[in-house]
């Protein structure tokens, strides 16, 4: 490969660098579009099966390159196609041979290493990070293309002084896979992929459909943003949403109201001291305050006459927060001042049980879909954002933000998604974030 | 007394702990690829962290013993009834650390109760004793505040506390000791309270 590209093929010194940047360029160009795939299809089949598959596969690597272990691995034995060379021009030839050695599945692979990194890569979950990472693949491919020549004038020689210090790379590679293996092994502990979606707070969210709350020139509104082209609606006055398909349920002045917010039709509306409501239609679950107590109360809006069933009730300087309605699964917290807890009430067999119970820290903001439960867990030491599979006994953390200046509050769960509030109180600064597990 | 090692297994530990739950998986590995690098200059670092200082000074009036209760703050500053506060001003908190007023609702450095971000006011976080609530929860060892002896700190009177169980080992890991308890309780890690008396 090194003495393609020498003034002898390339025909001039210039038109040589013209060919080695090209081929550079898309060497790494290839090797981010691969991490950038990698990655986004790791965020679409889930992060955790693929970083247990990139541990198991490094192991076996790291016994691969070590010699321990003889264990053939996908490979194609095609190098670069030396005709192109001839049948096209350079800057065609340079470049198709830096984006296919920048693949690198289309050529030979000597170790076993690539494909380790292809399945860090769909662990990753995120295009972009992924990219990043496997950009430094092309890289490498690139330097090798131009270094050896930096210090010896001849091409093949300098190749061949490579080779002859082959034996040192299967070594380092072990040790370097050993090192991988340990850390995708610490790595579950780590969360999940996160990622900003800016200003707002109150996330709620049904499938690819995230509404939010946002203050707006001293006002707080509701967004409400279907996937992409469909433009974002918006409401206003309104705060604390509910989504639920096309049903919205928010909180304003009078008390709660329930329209299909694809048209801006009412479909529900109860006035009076009602908050916080929690939807999946037509069940409407919300806070009710009478000025001593806060009750948390359960209903079905397609009735014609509200038939309240109160769930929870605790003295008004106690907390019942943002209930969580999904999946037959009513979720709320109760924070009074010897303890906090979670909540969870299955509405098919009426049984009700604390998924976490503590005298010391705050369990708050709980979010469900039929599975799982996310909720946020406050401590001197920060705020966690916490996971847990309903018929398990772990608990997951997804996220954490260390300190008590920025803090995690109010959450939306939907699939393999949770949303969740980033909050500065000295600045007011909320910012809504996606967290991929 | 905790042993020079064993603080260093310490903060190992806790560096683990934070550099595994404090970051999202991308960070985690980004960092520690950073650490492997960062590793080759750590002796120089590790040997730069002299232990004994901190070994030997716990708190004012404590000194080479037992260490302190679980706390939101980093020192066991406690009230008359076991609560926490602040221990740069014995200013009440909450078990999230944050100051609170009277009521116990948490406040900003004008007194002024936190709102959330939709403008609403904070719920009241809880606020528990540390040796029968916190102590308990993390350690599920029956403890109870019992004996207690004085010192004199700052120009007033400091109160210590034992905080006893039946447990025989105490907080540091090792043997506890019977110090002020009673009832064949030993000393499972101890709090302090400032009398406001002058001394």
């Amino acid at each position: 490969m090194v003495e393609t590209f020498t003034p002898a093929v390339c025909g001039s010194r210039s038109r040589q660098r013209l060919a080695i940047a090209l081929f550079a360029l898309a060497a790494l160009v290839a090797s981010a579009a691969l991490g950038a795939t990698l990655g986004f299809v790791g965020s679409l089949v889930g992060t955790r099966p693929a970083l247990i598959a990139a541990g198991a596969l490094a192991f076996l690597a790291a016994l691969r390159e070590a010699g321990i272990l003889r264990l053939p691995i996908p490979q194609s034995r095609r190098q670069v196609p030396e005709r192109w060379q001839y049948d096209l021009p350079l800057p065609l030839w340079s470049a198709g041979y830096g984006a296919g050695l920048g693949l690198g599945f289309l050529t030979f692979q000597p170790v076993a290493t690539f494909w380790v990194a292809c399945a860090v890569a769909l662990a990753l979950g995120n295009p972009a990070a992924a990219a990043a990472c496997f950009a430094l693949y092309g890289a490498g491919r690139a330097f090798m293309a131009v270094w050896p020549r930096h210090r010896e004038p001849s091409g093949p020689a300098a190749v061949e002084r490579l080779v002859g210090r082959a034996s040192f790379v299967p070594r380092a590679n072990a040790v370097v896979l050993g090192l991988a293996v340990v850390l995708l092994a610490v790595a579950p502990a780590a969360g999940a992929a996160v990622t900003s979606l800016g200003r707002g707070f109150d996330p709620a969210a049904d499938g690819r459909t995230l509404a939010r709350a946002r203050m707006h020139s001293g006002t707080i509104r509701v967004l409400v943003a279907p996937p992409a082209p469909a433009p974002t609606d918006t409401v206003s006055p309104a705060k604390a949403p509910a989504l639920d398909g096309d049903y919205l349920a928010y909180e304003d002045g009078q008390g709660i109201k329930v329209i299909d917010w694809r048209n801006d039709s009412l479909v529900r509306e109860l006035d009076g001291s009602y908050s916080h409501p929690a939807l999946d239609y037509p069940l409407l679950a919300y806070i009710r305050d009478d000025g001593a107590h806060e009750r948390l109360v359960l209903t079905d809006i397609s009735k014609p006459n509200l038939d309240e069933q109160v769930i929870a009730s605790v003295r008004s300087a106690a907390d019942l927060g943002r209930p969580a309605l999904r999946g037959d699964r009513l979720a709320w917290h109760r924070i009074v001042h010897g303890g906090s807890a979670i909540y969870v009430l299955n509405l098919a067999t009426h049984n009700r049980r604390a998924i976490k119970r503590t005298n010391v820290w705050m369990e708050a903001n709980p979010s469900v879909t039929s599975r799982r439960i996310v909720w946020v867990e406050h401590r001197p030491q920060g705020s966690y954002l916490r996971l847990k599979w309903f018929g398990s006994k772990q608990t997951k953390t997804l996220m954490h933000v260390s300190g008590r200046k920025t803090i995690l509050w109010t959450t939306a769960l939907t699939g393999r998604t949770a949303y969740v509030t980033k909050w500065t109180p000295s600045t007011q600064k909320a910012v809504v974030l996606r967290v991929s597990f | 007394m905790r042993r020079p090692d064993g603080l260093f297994d310490g903060a190992a530990r806790a560096l683990s702990l934070r550099l595994a739950s404090g970051m999202t998986r991308r960070s985690f590995l980004g960092r520690m690829g950073g650490a492997v690098l960062a590793a080759t200059g750590g002796a120089a670092v590790a040997a730069a962290v002299r232990p004994e200082r901190s070994e030997a000074f716990h708190f004012c009036g404590h000194i080479w013993t037992t260490g302190s209760c679980p706390n939101p703050l980093g020192l066991p500053r406690i009230d008359k009834n076991g609560f926490p506060l602040r221990p740069s001003d014995g200013h009440p908190i909450d078990n999230l650390g944050r100051a609170i007023n009277a009521e116990g609702w948490a406040v900003d450095g004008s007194g002024d109760r936190l709102r959330s971000p939709d403008g609403e006011f904070l719920p009241r976080a809880p606020r528990t004793r540390l040796c029968e609530d916190w102590t308990n929860e993390h350690y599920k060892i029956g403890s109870v505040m019992q004996g207690a002896w004085y010192r004199c700190c700052n120009g007033q009177v400091r109160k210590l506390v034992d905080c006893c169980s039946y447990s025989t080992k105490r907080i540091n890991g090792d043997a506890s000791l019977t110090g002020y308890c009673f009832d064949g309780r030993r000393v499972f890690c101890v709090l302090y309270y400032d009398s406001g008396l002058k001394c």
